[in-house]
């Protein structure tokens, strides 16, 4: 008898929690644009993933405040859905399907980090709801042929491209480059962009390193390096990992003439956990906040990475100018269209072009954005624009001194 | 349904034919019978959420359900479980990416080198007890994890990307269908004489061989059903997903996962871990939608609530609660205290 | 020559970390056969603890490494005796989940309290080296070894030939004859579980200034000092050198020969054949 009941119950439990899932109402406004993002907000990527969800809010705010979009000839004004993906891709999916199909969001706004991209944007296109991100960068995205996903992000191939053609400019030109990447998404397209242009620059590989994401012990591949008498380093890695890496050279004394980082030196916390340390390193940005990067909503980007400072402590990188782009850009499309209708405002983000503080915005055949990554150096405690498409900006510091020698 | 069995299952027998342990009265059987039936049906009554829940849940309970065989019933707890999960994953992967071959093609490969890496492995790794064999299992895991983000052929770290199905329907009923075929197979199990050979394998070992049961063979067998039911999950989840690497195929949290679910739910027995699975993917699916922040938080505590409150599982504390009323969990708490 | 020598010492020095890593977990499993999938957890907060200590109050992490330890021993002392004294006779795994359970509610409260930002400990001389030879020999790692090698001996010397020491030896091989000798077992077993997460704090603050700190770190250390432990033998604080020691330099010269993404093939497949053929590790006694 007993048995039977204890069975009842947990059968009748089991029920009862379904019937609960059915039942959870959709929750949207009329007349208001809902956008609707999975980001990362808590998990081991959390500390990146923030910067979206605080670039999507003050953007929406900001465009709100204006009156929101215009769009024929009514104002609509936005909204914003967050879902916190907890860093795992499977729950980042589920949650993208519920935004889309229970939630009824009206446009989808991206992830962090190109393996999220990569799985959710398998949604955006089942449901043929345009999805524009801003986190992905990996060459994968965008060789599906799929329709709906759009990238604000410089394509991972090209990040050292404009290093490179710097490398060419130095005096004197580094005889032998070591390349060390991350075995992930994102860094193995840099990687595989790299090799082909450091070729045709007519530099020397002396090696040529795949390591295992998230490592924190560079010891074995520092020594090499140093062994080898490496001129100049570039490695692809994220951020906990390239601050693992220049610790620790400084603790084996290995100092090559330079060295060049995907991610990192844009940001602040990163400069700041470094301290002095952070000095002589290069990194890139498809982003500064200069005044010639015009807005319509923020002014420029000075203004824009004040008011973003202000308001949330920190200063923003090239992620939250990118995920304000995201928001605009959607936004500029629906205006285009004249219509909040998915088919339409995707048809208009495939012809999109207008300016915005993150850079000029117009994607390819493919739906990712082309920009040119500028190279970067921390010069005594500060990010100096050091070349860009016209050449040297300010003058490198280079070579690097030993450490010791700081 | 309402009219009485003719004949009630736990009525007196024969002394000389064993009554089996845990024959379900009809009136289980039926009830049983309209739950899966109200499973089945959710894709055309429910939203394209549920039935996307619904698909993780079900892969769950599979998972749980599989481990219950060498955890459960033979008392083996495994901590990985993934490895063979995983390699269903890739069979399925390799195979229609790289080979480009039909989905139930890859199915069967993955099936088939998940339950021959089992035998081997379980060759080495069942002589161990307890701890080790727990942690044994859990290198193992790493290890698989590691040596594949090494393979070319199976896409290095970067993984691999499947051609997109849009068809939850189909995964949601092959979820549903293999998680049936799982019990089914652990339904039998409690009435068969392996079944009887495990239950004696994880009362007494010694005990157990000295009467005659080929431990060593039912260990290897219990370790491939698992690794079996394991590897078809993981091959339907891989395409349902469209996309897999190392690090999600191999996740290393699901073994946790699968042995809290089975445990919250009464492991040993046949439904315990499909209530234990469907709950607490519903508890924690909630969470993760409603209250972002602390959903991940709320697990570990009902974890560790549910561990020092009810061990035996949910099956055990409703029945407890019951005999006992609240004063059950205060015994658990008793009886294990130090 | 010159870079493969210096490759063993990097091994060398990673091991006296691992080494301290291991420590506290070995202790616990070896002496109480609680088994703590936290144990990574608290070697995170450790690290944070001697963060805080260091940008607030200026103390040098190895100077700081006192206060650090009796911290986290209040912490531990806490947890055994409030929370897992409560599960020490269910059956073996109920530890295993209930100390996952603990994991998951440590690393989302330190996501909630300290952000997810990564943290470093930066004292001046973290990054500066002493050249032996044609080696060069990073200070902070050094003084980590140092401190691995005197907490091992120390805790060697400790349970062999001081009064508590003994009894928690004694408490731990048979329990109803330390009662019979007046030995109160949930304060005993709330020490050495306060003894252990002591240690992990401790290898948590040295890890800090030479990597980073954040809320996140507790797994893969859990399953790294899980290794160490196995290989070198619970029975022994000697074996967690000898086993820390190993690791390390097979992952630096694997890293060499082999290549930077097959350390943990070589750590964790040592792992499994050591389990395998000789589960009690490199220096246990076989049993």
């Amino acid at each position: 008898m007993s048995s039977r009941l204890r069975h009842a119950r947990s059968i009748a439990g089991a029920a009862a929690v379904l019937a609960a899932a059915l039942a959870i109402p959709a929750t949207v406004a009329a007349q208001e644009v809902v956008l609707g993002a999975s980001v990362q907000l808590t998990g081991p990527v959390a500390n990146t993933g923030r910067y979206y969800r605080d670039a999507y809010q003050i953007a929406i705010d900001k465009i709100n405040a204006a009156g929101g979009a215009k769009i024929g000839g009514q104002s609509h004004k936005l909204a914003l859905k967050l879902y916190d993906n907890q860093s795992d891709v499977n729950l980042s999916v589920r949650q993208y399907t519920q935004l889309v199909s229970q939630d009824k969001v009206t446009l989808l706004l991206g992830p962090f980090a190109s393996n999220f991209a990569l799985a959710d944007s398998a949604v955006s296109e089942k449901y043929k709801v345009p999805m524009v991100q801003g986190g992905g960068a990996s060459d994968q995205i965008f060789s599906r042929n799929f329709k709906y996903i759009f990238g604000t992000l410089a394509p991972a191939s090209n990040y050292f491209a404009s290093t490179i053609d710097m490398l060419k400019a130095l005096k004197p030109k580094p005889a032998s480059v070591a390349l060390l990447y991350a075995d992930d998404a994102f860094d193995v397209s840099v990687a595989d962009g790299t090799r082909p242009k450091l070729k045709e620059a007519g530099l020397t590989s002396a090696m040529d390193e795949r390591y295992s994401t998230n490592a924190t012990d560079f010891n074995s591949l520092l020594s090499q390096v140093k062994s080898k008498n490496v001129d100049a380093v570039l490695v692809a890695g994220h951020e906990t990992e390239i601050l693992n890496f220049v610790r620790q050279a400084k603790s084996l004394g290995v100092a090559p003439k330079m060295y060049s980082f995907t991610v990192g030196v844009p940001s602040e916390d990163f400069r700041k956990a470094l301290g002095k340390d952070a000095d002589y390193a290069f990194g890139m940005t498809a982003w500064l906040p200069s005044t010639s990067l015009k807005d319509r909503w923020f002014g420029d980007a000075e203004k824009f990475a004040a008011e973003y400072k202000a308001r949330f402590g920190y200063d923003p990188d090239y992620h939250a100018a990118s995920g304000v782009a995201d928001v605009e850009t959607l936004v500029q499309a629906m205006e285009d269209a004249s219509s909040t209708d998915p088919q339409k405002v995707r048809d208009a983000l495939a012809k999109v072009k207008f300016d915005s503080l993150y850079g000029p915005i117009a994607f390819n055949a493919h739906g990712q954005i082309d920009l040119p990554q500028v190279v970067i150096q921390v010069q005594n405690g500060k990010l100096a624009e050091v070349y860009g498409a016209k050449g040297i900006v300010t003058q490198p510091q280079y070579p690097m001194p030993a450490w010791s020698a700081r | 349904m309402s009219a009485p069995p003719a004949q009630r299952a736990d009525a007196p027998q024969t002394p000389d034919k064993p009554q089996a342990p845990d024959k379900p009265p009809t009136w289980r059987r039926v009830a049983a019978i309209v739950v899966f039936a109200a499973l089945a049906a959710v894709p055309w009554l429910g939203s394209d959420v549920l039935v996307q829940f619904g698909i993780n849940a079900l892969l769950l309970a599979v998972l749980a359900q599989a481990w219950n065989v060498i955890g459960g019933y033979a008392g083996y707890a495994s901590f990985g479980n993934s490895v063979f999960y995983g390699l269903g994953a890739y069979g399925v992967g390799i195979a229609m990416v790289q080979w480009h071959l039909p989905f139930a093609v890859g199915l069967a490969l993955g099936a088939a080198i998940a339950v021959v890496f089992a035998l081997t492995l379980g060759w080495a790794v069942l002589r161990l007890r307890g701890h080790y064999f727990a942690i044994a299992t859990l290198g193992v895991a790493q290890v698989m994890a590691a040596i594949v983000s090494n393979v070319e052929l199976a896409g290095r770290n970067v993984g691999l990307v499947l051609p997109p199905l849009n068809d939850d329907r189909l995964f949601y009923w092959l979820a549903l269908a293999l998680l049936a075929a799982a019990t089914l197979s652990v339904a039998w199990l409690t009435r068969s004489r392996f079944g009887f050979g495990l239950i004696a394998i994880r009362e007494n070992e010694e005990g157990a061989a000295v009467m005659g049961v080929h431990t060593t063979l039912y260990k290897a067998l219990a370790f491939a059903i698992a690794a079996f039911f394991s590897a078809l999950a993981g091959g339907i989840h891989a395409y349902w997903i469209t996309f897999l690497d190392p690090e999600s195929a191999f996740d290393i949290s699901l073994n946790v996962r699968m042995i809290i679910m089975a445990v919250f739910g009464g492991p040993g027995t046949v439904l315990g871990p499909i209530v234990g699975a469907l709950s607490l993917s519903a508890i924690s699916e909630l969470l993760s939608s409603e209250v972002t922040n602390i959903a991940g938080l709320f697990f570990g505590v009902v974890v560790v609530a549910a561990v020092v409150l009810m061990p035996r599982g949910l099956a055990d504390a409703v029945r407890g609660v019951r005999l006992h009323g609240w004063g059950y969990f205060a015994r658990n708490v008793k009886a294990h205290r130090l | 020559m010159d870079l493969l020598a210096q490759v063993v010492a990097n091994g060398v020095l990673l091991g006296g970390l691992y080494a301290v890593m291991a420590l506290g977990l070995a202790l616990v499993w070896g002496v109480l056969n609680i088994v703590n999938l936290a144990h990574g957890a608290f070697i995170m907060l450790g690290g944070y603890a001697a963060w805080h200590l260091y940008r607030l109050a200026g103390i040098d992490p190895f100077a700081g490494l006192p206060i650090v330890a009796i911290v986290m021993f209040a912490a531990g002392y806490a947890i055994q005796r409030g929370l897992l004294n409560l599960v020490v006779r269910a059956p073996m795994f109920n530890t295993l989940l209930i100390t996952f359970g603990l994991e998951v509610v440590f690393t989302y409260c330190a996501q909630l309290a300290f952000s997810a930002d990564f943290r470093t400990i930066n004292p001046p001389y973290a990054g500066s080296n002493v050249a032996l030879g044609p080696v060069t020999l990073p200070v902070a790692r050094l003084a980590a070894f140092a401190v691995a090698l005197a907490l091992t001996v120390g805790m060697w010397l400790f349970l062999l030939h001081t009064r508590l020491g003994r009894a928690i030896r004694a408490t731990a091989q048979n329990l109803v004859a330390a009662r019979l000798y007046g030995v109160a077992p949930r304060h005993l077993y709330a020490v050495t579980f306060g003894l252990g997460v002591a240690l992990a704090g401790m290898s948590g603050a040295l890890y800090g200034t030479v990597s980073q700190v954040n809320p996140y770190i507790g797994a893969t250390l859990t399953a790294k000092s899980f290794a160490i432990s196995i290989i070198g033998g619970l029975d022994s604080p000697l074996g967690v050198i000898v086993g820390g020691l190993f690791l390390g330099i097979v992952e630096s010269l694997t890293t060499l020969y082999v290549g930077p993404t097959y350390a943990d093939v070589a750590s964790f497949g040592i792992l499994v054949l050591v389990l395998i053929v000789r589960p009690s590790g490199l220096l246990g006694r076989t049993a």
